[in-house]
């Protein structure tokens, strides 16, 4: 049964589901209970299920982490929101030394079915500390999964999933996303969690992207179409484990590849896509892999710059149409 | 300071340009609009002109290379000072001053000949010419280099597909991408070179580049040739009484004869035949080892008289290669007449791209009569659509007062 749902409403959603469905399930966070959340995520929760599964926190990102985990080798399954991934450095410790190793270091004795939420990513003016996006951070750590839903009906879908899993993973929400709105099957059979999806079949070049940036690609597909550019949109999906199948795949056909990232390209998820990618497809590849990514520079406070630091469907049209069309420019 | 001087585009196909002089050198003054160089496109000489006053600045771009469009193949300097400085060193790599491409023109376009043993060694440099000036390769991208760079791809497809990707010429950046594998594919098949005697390599002028592209182009148009003795005493000995060219004369009668039969100022296109409202004829011309064909414009309509003046002009500018694309493309008609050779009995043409028939008339014979030869597209014109017209073109010869 599709409805039409806002993105936040999904993950409502999922959380609702999830806690009717499951006792051992619990949310836990800053202003998740009596606020609902910063992006009406945990929206009458509270209500419904009481305050012992749904825990307002003190400001104290590593310990009510911490706390997550200690509360998942114990065999419940926490979900913690982080208001912003933004205050997730101060996690850190938990989420790197702890939830990504215990698993590791206790020969599995101890799993970990650890669920963070965070938004992440420029939204609108949020300035520099607000605005940042840690997924080549937490992708350089063994032991986590990362998930990116773009659609709210992944948004859905995946958390679902990621609750029901005895791994800890880590579902980057895009700020911007939460208002975005879309069919969402509440009973379909969602694919597996780090599937990559081709949204937008093409033949001349494929521009791999997750969260936010797909809309962009997308956007961009449909600019390229009259210059009779026929692009293939790949929503990544899940950025630990990456879907090279699906990658590969694409790239065998159109030989051409783009990686649109919001964030700073340098030593961005763009670096790991296109180094695994021409290992893989090196010899199909006809051009090298292109990264359109945001500059390598705090994000800027002022509307215009901060705009113009990360990158848009016109900069994936320019970079396709460079490989593609006027090569002569490119020398 | 210094003003970049580009390759001009000076045509809608044109992609590379060759520079065959530098008509000023390095610190002369030039005013706007002088000519500083001249480029050799797909088929005329034309002058670069400067763009402003100044004085011309090196590094300059080397004479006989194709140069892509829009590249930079000079400078303009300000100052005098300047454009002499600079013209000493190369902008990027630097260059042993011998190195540096020729600042002053050299009197007469020459062709850079390669010498290539046909033996496999063929990437050696030869030892018969240790000492052979070649320009600084990394001057400008547009030179020429050993061997191109070319994809991961493109160099697996060349391998599946037999191709040796060394042969292949590379995209309009300097690389070896899949399209040009592609079209190396689909190119005619190389002659193969290597047990036979050694060779060196010419490149081709790009008129001889252009007629080979047109020629292969014009390969795949499906025809057919009648051949006629048509009688043209009559009309030479009124033409030159009147001081007219055989072959203008033969035009106009070609001219009219199209007027009675207008599918032959047909041609075929993808979206159906295209029916032209004027007859242009184009006459095959030798120039400068090589062939051009040169239009007379509404060849029906115009008396002789002004044929044979726009015919003269034409020549005049063949002859100083200053022939553009409006004066040699989009003939619909051609005449190709070698009968000034007396011991040509008999020849055919080809029908070029956007023709519907090109007629080949070779020399009289003591009755009076001249073989010719009518080689049509099949595709717009058939067997009996050619009879008609040779048969109406002879009427028109033998009595040719209706052509004056």
């Amino acid at each position: 049964m599709d409805e039409n749902l806002f993105y936040w409403q999904a993950v409502n959603i999922a959380l609702d589901r999830a806690m009717e469905e499951d006792p051992d399930v619990f949310v836990m966070g800053e202003d998740v209970g009596l606020y609902g959340g910063t992006y009406r995520a945990t929206e009458n929760l509270m209500a419904k299920y009481g305050e012992l599964r749904v825990r307002d926190t003190p400001i104290s990102e590593n310990s009510f982490t911490g706390l997550g985990v200690g509360a998942a080798m114990t065999g419940l399954r926490p979900l913690i929101e982080i208001m912003t991934l933004n205050f997730a450095l101060l996690a850190l410790d938990s989420i790197v030394n702890l939830a990504a190793k215990i698993p590791f270091m206790s020969g599995g004795q101890f799993p970990v079915p650890l669920t963070i939420r965070m938004p992440g990513g420029v939204a609108k003016q949020l300035g520099a500390q607000h605005s940042q996006r840690l997924e080549h951070t937490l992708m350089n750590v063994p032991g986590l999964r990362i998930a990116v839903p773009f659609t709210p009906q992944d948004a859905y879908g995946q958390l679902r999933q990621a609750i029901r899993s005895n791994d800890p993973i880590i579902v980057l929400e895009h700020d911007l996303l939460y208002f975005s709105k879309g069919a969402v099957d509440l009973d379909a059979q969602a694919p597996p969690m780090h599937r990559a999806i081709v949204r937008r079949a093409g033949t001349d070049i494929t521009c791999a992207a997750y969260s936010l940036m797909v809309a962009e690609a997308l956007a961009a597909a449909e600019t390229l179409k009259e210059s009779g550019i026929s692009m293939e949109v790949i929503d990544l999906r899940s950025l630990s484990p990456i879907d090279w199948k699906c990658l590969q795949q694409s790239v065998e056909k159109t030989h051409h590849m783009i990686i649109a990232e919001e964030d700073s390209g340098f030593a961005g998820a763009g670096a790991e896509l296109a180094a695994t990618v021409q290992e893989r497809c090196f010899y199909s590849l006809d051009a090298p892999v292109s990264r359109v990514a945001g500059m390598n520079i705090p994000i800027p406070f002022n509307a215009a710059l901060e705009s113009a630091a990360i990158p848009h469907a016109a900069d994936i049209v320019v970079a396709a149409k460079k490989m593609l069309l006027e090569r002569s420019q490119t020398s | 300071m210094k003003h970049p001087i580009l390759m001009p585009v000076l045509s809608d196909t044109m992609a590379t340009g060759r520079l065959t002089q530098w008509v000023k050198s390095i610190g002369a003054k030039v005013s706007k609009g002088d000519a500083v160089a001249e480029v050799e496109t797909d088929k005329a000489v034309l002058e670069v002109e400067a763009f402003s006053d100044g004085y011309l600045a090196g590094p300059l771009a080397p004479v006989d290379q194709d140069i892509p469009v829009k590249q930079v193949i000079g400078y303009l300097a300000d100052t005098a000072e300047e454009a002499v400085q600079t013209g000493q060193t190369a902008p990027a790599d630097p260059v042993p001053a011998s190195e540096v491409p020729p600042v002053s023109p050299p009197p007469k376009p020459s062709l850079p000949t390669e010498p290539i043993p046909a033996a496999p060694a063929a990437a050696e440099p030869s030892p018969t010419s240790p000492a052979e000036p070649v320009p600084a390769p990394q001057a400008f991208p547009g030179g020429p280099s050993e061997g191109h760079a070319a994809s991961p791809y493109a160099r697996a497809l060349a391998f599946d597909l037999g191709i040796d990707i060394a042969q292949v010429a590379p995209g309009p950046d300097g690389k070896v991408q899949a399209p040009e594998i592609v079209a190396a594919l689909l190119a005619p098949a190389q002659p193969p070179l290597n047990y036979g005697p050694p060779y060196r390599l010419e490149s081709p002028t790009k008129s001889r580049e252009a007629v080979a592209r047109t020629m292969m182009a014009a390969s795949a148009t499906p025809s057919f040739r009648v051949t006629a003795r048509l009688p043209i005493r009559e009309l030479q000995h009124q033409a030159a009484s009147r001081q007219v060219s055989l072959t203008v004369a033969l035009s106009k009668a070609c001219a009219l004869t199209i007027q009675a039969y207008p599918r032959f100022n047909a041609v075929w296109t993808n979206e159906g035949l295209a029916l032209r409202d004027r007859i242009d004829v184009g006459i095959a011309v030798e120039a400068q080892d090589s062939l051009i064909t040169p239009v007379l414009r509404d060849a029906g309509a115009k008396s002789l008289a002004d044929l044979q003046s726009v015919w003269k002009d034409l020549l005049n500018q063949t002859k100083s290669a200053r022939l553009g694309p409006k004066d040699y493309s989009g003939a619909t008609f051609y005449l190709s007449n070698l009968g000034v050779y007396p011991v040509v009995r008999q020849f055919d043409a080809v029908v070029p791209l956007g023709a519907s028939a090109i007629l080949a008339v070779a020399a009289m014979d003591s009755d009076g009569s001249a073989q010719c030869t009518l080689t049509c597209d099949h595709r717009v014109v058939f067997g009996a659509d050619a009879a008609h017209f040779l048969t109406h073109l002879a009427s028109q010869l033998a009595t040719p007062d209706s052509l004056w």
